[in-house]
């Protein structure tokens, strides 16, 4: 249904149904007011008839009716026309002037004119004409009353649709692996606008898929080449028959390759946490692995005479997936070695809720954030490719990890939250 | 020993060839999963070296086949796929190593001889290199019959040194030996000087020759007169 009709049958339905409720108040209200008047005229009637027996049985003076009362008067030389109006006419009953209509009229009686005037009192009917307002009125405000309240409502029903399709495009994800349903809806504006969202954000999802596909074909496809190349190079370097210059080339040339292949599979490992290809989920004791690796960097920590600080929670379980959980581990521990400083201190703390990695350092010269950014690297190491704390952040971020970074006396802090946010 | 390769890249092929057969094994190659299957039935191998994504098969289903013949045999998986689950696999069925394309020759090497130990001494044997004695077994190492004490690093060194004695070893060879794939190797070469640094000096000590050579630039030598 059109939003227009649609809007139009809302309306036209809830001011259908205050008329009908209004009509039949106003009808009853109306006779109710109507029957009180003939009411009361019935009663003076028959106070006046009660009157009218008194009065035949003793001398008391009939009163005067203003209701019955005719005044006739001769007519002289003016001639009057006939004509309505109203009057204030003194009441002997209630002692008071009251408001009358009169209507005034000329009759010819043998060759002569009488004016004739008759009387009607406008008390009773005023007060049903002001009924009759206050009851228009009230009907009015219940009508525009109705209307507010039964728009929101239906806006907040008809539109409902329509928010949250709003909603679910603004936290609209091309990565997040759930379904991007839209709700059905009865109005088909918002049936189409879902429907062309739909359309669109299918399409950006296979065009990024079908990238993300190219790019991690092309680098399994380079793997091989990259093999041929690195063997070949090896088995150049063990010919003895080489001049130091070519070994050199040689040499170089061997030393790009490898970074070239070292990059290659982190990307394809970046690529595979991102399509979460690693399902398999155990309870995995980070301190083990972090004692583990410790003890794999123990000659270098000794020869730059790092303190190491443990303060370990050995009975910590995270459930993640044992290779991830390791290197997630290993890019913060290297990290924290390779960026520390001769006599430093590695602090490594270890709870339920959190791991925190702490060396010694001057402050950084870059903003933060630049950390986790692909490719980064200081310009101190050359070889480093820049990716293991971007690997970190995606770990981090399928687990629903939180990872902190912070500088505080002298000490850069890595922390991760194992609690979901 | 006597090793089979199936790998479907020629050139790829043809340096494992080479650089084993100047170790001394007697290598032959072939290029498909049915090749194989022939020559697997025909002749009887000590190790077999297989990529997973052959033209006409899955490398997987040879090492199933292969296992069914005999037990001992050695296998080492090479693959441009590093799925988790094909590693797994792959070490369930029996392989004995898995390596991700591309790999280090000294690396593969390096491999092939443990497997050497383990078939031709069931494992208890022991290496002697002049004056040097390993254990493998123990993690033990011996110069002029005195235990030298080393750190795991530092016997792995010596052990892949050992292997590929006479041989340019390569700074990211022995980096990517020690410790694996998806490290950031940014200072893996200061982590590899530090080491090597410790076990030249620890056999320096026990009085033996200084047979580790530095190549500048490039990585070290093992060399042997």
């Amino acid at each position: 249904m059109r939003l227009l009709n649609k809007i139009t049958l809302n309306l036209l339905a809830i001011t259908l149904f205050i008329f009908l409720i209004g009509m039949v108040a106003f009808y009853y209200m109306l006779r109710e007011q109507v029957d009180q008047n003939i009411n009361l005229e019935l009663q003076k009637r028959a106070s006046n008839i009660n009157k009218i027996f008194d009065a035949a049985h003793s001398s008391a003076k009939q009163t005067v009716n203003l209701n019955d009362t005719v005044i006739i008067t001769q007519l002289t030389q003016s001639r009057k026309s006939e004509r309505f109006s109203d009057t204030l006419l003194f009441n002997p009953e209630t002692n008071k002037y009251t408001l009358f209509r009169q209507f005034g009229f000329v009759k010819t009686i043998y060759d002569r004119d009488y004016y004739i005037q008759i009387f009607k009192p406008l008390e009773e009917t005023d007060r049903l004409i002001i009924r009759i307002v206050i009851l228009m009125n009230l009907l009015v405000i219940m009508i525009i009353l109705t209307l507010i309240i039964a728009n929101r409502h239906s806006s907040r029903s008809d539109w409902k649709v329509f928010y949250d399709t709003i909603a679910k495009i603004n936290n609209y994800d091309v990565n997040s692996h759930e379904e991007f349903t839209l709700h059905n809806s009865d109005i088909k504006e918002f049936d189409d606008l879902n429907r062309v969202l739909f359309t669109m954000t299918e399409r950006i999802k296979n065009d990024y898929i079908n990238l993300k596909e190219y790019i991690e074909n092309a680098s399994h496809e380079i793997q091989t080449p990259l093999a041929i190349i690195n063997s070949k190079m090896e088995l150049l370097l063990q010919s003895g028959d080489m001049k130091e210059k070519q070994f050199k080339m040689v040499a170089d040339a061997y030393e790009a390759s490898n970074r070239l292949s070292r990059l290659n599979k982190t990307l394809i490992l970046m690529a595979k946490i991102e399509n979460r290809q690693f399902p398999e989920s155990k309870p995995v004791n980070p301190g083990i692995m972090i004692n583990h690796q410790l003890e794999s960097l123990e000659d270098l920590i000794h020869s730059r005479k790092i303190k190491v600080i443990r303060n370990m929670d050995p009975e910590v379980i995270v459930q993640m997936n044992p290779y991830l959980a390791e290197i997630l581990l290993v890019n913060l521990i290297k990290n924290a070695v390779r960026h520390n400083i001769t006599g430093g201190d590695l602090v490594l703390e270890l709870s339920n809720s959190y791991f925190k990695i702490s060396n010694s350092g001057p402050a950084l010269q870059m903003d933060p954030e630049m950390l986790f950014k692909r490719f980064h690297t200081s310009s101190s190491s050359p070889e480093s490719l820049g990716l293991g704390l971007s690997i970190v952040q995606k770990i981090c971020a399928m687990y629903g990890f939180k990872v902190k970074y912070n500088y505080q006396n002298y000490m850069h802090a890595m922390q991760v939250d194992f609690l979901k946010a | 020993m006597k090793i089979l390769i199936v790998e479907d890249e020629k050139p790829l092929s043809d340096s494992m060839v080479e650089y084993l057969a100047e170790e001394g094994h007697l290598c032959e190659a072939v290029y498909n999963y049915f090749d194989a299957v022939e020559k697997i039935e025909l002749y009887q191998y000590d190790c077999i070296v297989v990529d997973i994504n052959l033209p006409d098969g899955n490398g997987l289903d040879l090492i199933r086949l292969i296992k069914k013949q005999s037990i001992t045999l050695g296998i080492i998986i090479i693959s441009a796929l590093n799925s988790l689950e094909n590693r797994i696999e792959g070490l369930e069925i029996g392989a004995d190593h898995y390596l991700t394309k591309p790999f280090h020759l000294a690396e593969l090497n390096a491999h092939l001889k443990s497997i050497n130990r383990r078939i031709s001494y069931g494992g208890s044997n022991q290496i002697v290199i002049n004056e040097i004695r390993l254990i493998p077994d123990e993690h033990k190492a011996f110069v002029h019959d005195q235990e030298i004490i080393l750190t795991k690093k530092e016997y792995e060194l010596l052990l892949f040194f050992i292997s590929n004695k006479n041989k340019v070893i390569t700074k990211a060879g022995l980096a990517e030996y020690l410790w694996g794939d998806y490290m950031d190797l940014a200072d893996s070469y200061d982590f590899i000087y530090t080491h090597i640094k410790n076990l030249r000096r620890k056999l320096l000590k026990k009085g033996c020759e200084d047979y580790i050579k530095t190549i500048y630039g490039l990585g070290y030598k093992f060399e042997l007169n």
